[in-house]
């Protein structure tokens, strides 16, 4: 991953859901309550980069890691919430991965880090690979034939990680195609 | 990083490449052998067939001095065997690449390029002094080349064969139509053949496929490869921790391995 990587950066920006472990004076206006501390336990969306670093370093001075106090907890960002992963179990290529945010996978391998879910882990691997097969099979027909309009529900539905790789499976074919066409000469 | 080229060959290269592949000719003119600097090629003596690369025949072909004799795997019958190898004998894996090529005596040896036959017959051959070859460098495009098998180079070969020399290829148009099909059932099984990665085992299978379905799909196998790697990366780094601490632990004895296992299990 590369220091100017735009996904990455972008995924940095994704918000996540937290909750702060103690009373914030003069962050209330995150709550909508700007005149009064963001109280223990209220439930916000803080960017990934920021979360990460509170939910990671410990507020007390303690060199003990058993106790530990972070100063939020993390939680599962909504496109990786039970009902996205249930529908993902269930037909990966019906999801539009897309609507939940820009870079799924991005944000799934940053959470994976952070969490431990072997089982998130295994559908998320599932359901890319099923969806790869069918975007390259868009690769190979997008151009050639006029039926666009079929694919199109599943090609808008693709994020990031997919549309580059939409993007070089249908460079490679496009590569074969001309030769094919210039071996003529 | 700003290289514009992808990774790999293009298939223009890959194009280029199959231009040193040996084919058949049958010549029309006299011609005395060329010194190359890949060896002499034959002294060309019309009746009589000779094996020339590529580059050389479509030339000859061009200027009318040669015919070409097309492979045996290129016959329409031997095309339709492949695409119902691919269809119904083995519908998940790609056809298998030609065996190498068996000597009289029944030892499986290979066929000498040109100039190493020349060679050997000014010296001759040591005993176990025989490197073989691998498919990719097997004269597996000549006429005597196997029926039934594809050969690395398959579909630039018979594109540059069906272009310039369509007249030398029997049942031509059927030859195009059987090629079509064969490089539609070989696509899908390229984008099935990442199926396999969905169990984390991490290994595609490409035995068999031709260097311009390579070039075609490289970059779509190696973008798949990744993000299954990148998506997997976390659970292999406990995994590894996990095995690294298992060891530790039986080396020091099983209540110091204990006693780990006990302390990862209080940070969750």
């Amino acid at each position: 991953m590369s220091y100017y990587d735009l996904d990455a950066i972008l995924t940095d920006a994704e918000k996540v859901p937290c909750k702060f472990e103690l009373d914030v004076p003069d962050l209330g206006y995150l709550d909508n309550n700007p005149s009064q501390a963001l109280k223990a336990q209220t439930p916000v969306s803080l960017p990934l980069w920021l979360a990460e670093l509170l939910a990671l370093s410990s507020r007390t001075q303690s060199s003990n890691p058993e106790d530990s106090a972070p100063f939020l907890t993390l939680e599962m960002p909504k496109a990786l919430s039970n009902e996205v992963v249930s529908a993902l179990k269930a037909d990966p290529r019906a999801v539009a991965l897309r609507d939940q945010t820009h870079n799924m996978y991005g944000l799934a391998t940053r959470m994976l880090d952070l969490f431990e879910e072997p089982e998130l882990c295994a559908v998320l691997r599932r359901t890319f690979v099923t969806r790869a097969a069918e975007t390259a099979l868009h690769a190979r027909k997008a151009g050639a034939t006029d039926d666009v309009v079929r694919g199109e529900g599943f090609l808008s539905g693709l994020e990031e990680w997919e549309r580059s790789l939409f993007r070089r499976a249908h460079d490679g074919n496009k590569a074969c195609k001309e030769w094919m066409e210039g071996v003529k000469k | 990083m700003a290289l514009p080229l992808p990774q790999g060959l293009v298939p223009t290269e890959v194009a280029f490449l199959c231009e040193m592949e040996m084919v058949t000719i049958v010549p029309r003119q006299r011609l005395e052998s060329i010194p190359l600097l890949s060896g002499d090629t034959p002294a060309l003596r019309p009746p009589h067939r000779a094996q020339m690369p590529l580059w050389l025949a479509l030339l000859l072909k061009k200027q009318r001095r040669a015919n070409i004799v097309p492979p045996a795997w290129l016959h329409p019958a031997s095309l339709a065997d492949i695409i119902h190898h691919e269809t119904n004998v083995d519908p998940q894996a790609f056809s298998p690449p030609p065996p190498p090529p068996t000597r009289a005596d029944g030892r499986t040896g290979r066929a000498r390029p040109f100039q190493e036959n020349i060679r050997s017959t000014r010296e001759a051959p040591k005993p176990g002094d025989d490197p073989r070859l691998a498919p990719p460098f097997l004269p597996s495009c000549t006429a005597d080349a196997p029926a039934g098998y594809l050969p690395y180079h398959w579909l630039e070969l018979a594109e540059a064969l069906l272009a310039h020399a369509a007249d030398d290829v029997p049942a031509q148009a059927e030859v195009r139509s059987l090629l079509r099909d064969l490089q539609e059932v070989r696509a899908a099984k390229m984008r099935g053949s990442t199926q396999s990665l969905e169990g984390g085992g991490g290994v595609v299978v490409l035995r068999g496929v031709g260097a311009m379905e390579l070039a075609e799909s490289r970059g779509f196998v190696l973008g798949v490869v990744d993000g299954v790697r990148k998506l997997g990366a976390s659970a292999e780094a406990t995994r590894r921790d996990e095995e690294a601490n298992g060891g530790g632990g039986g080396r020091y004895g099983g209540g110091r391995g204990e006693f780990e296992d006990s302390d990862e299990e209080m940070e969750f």
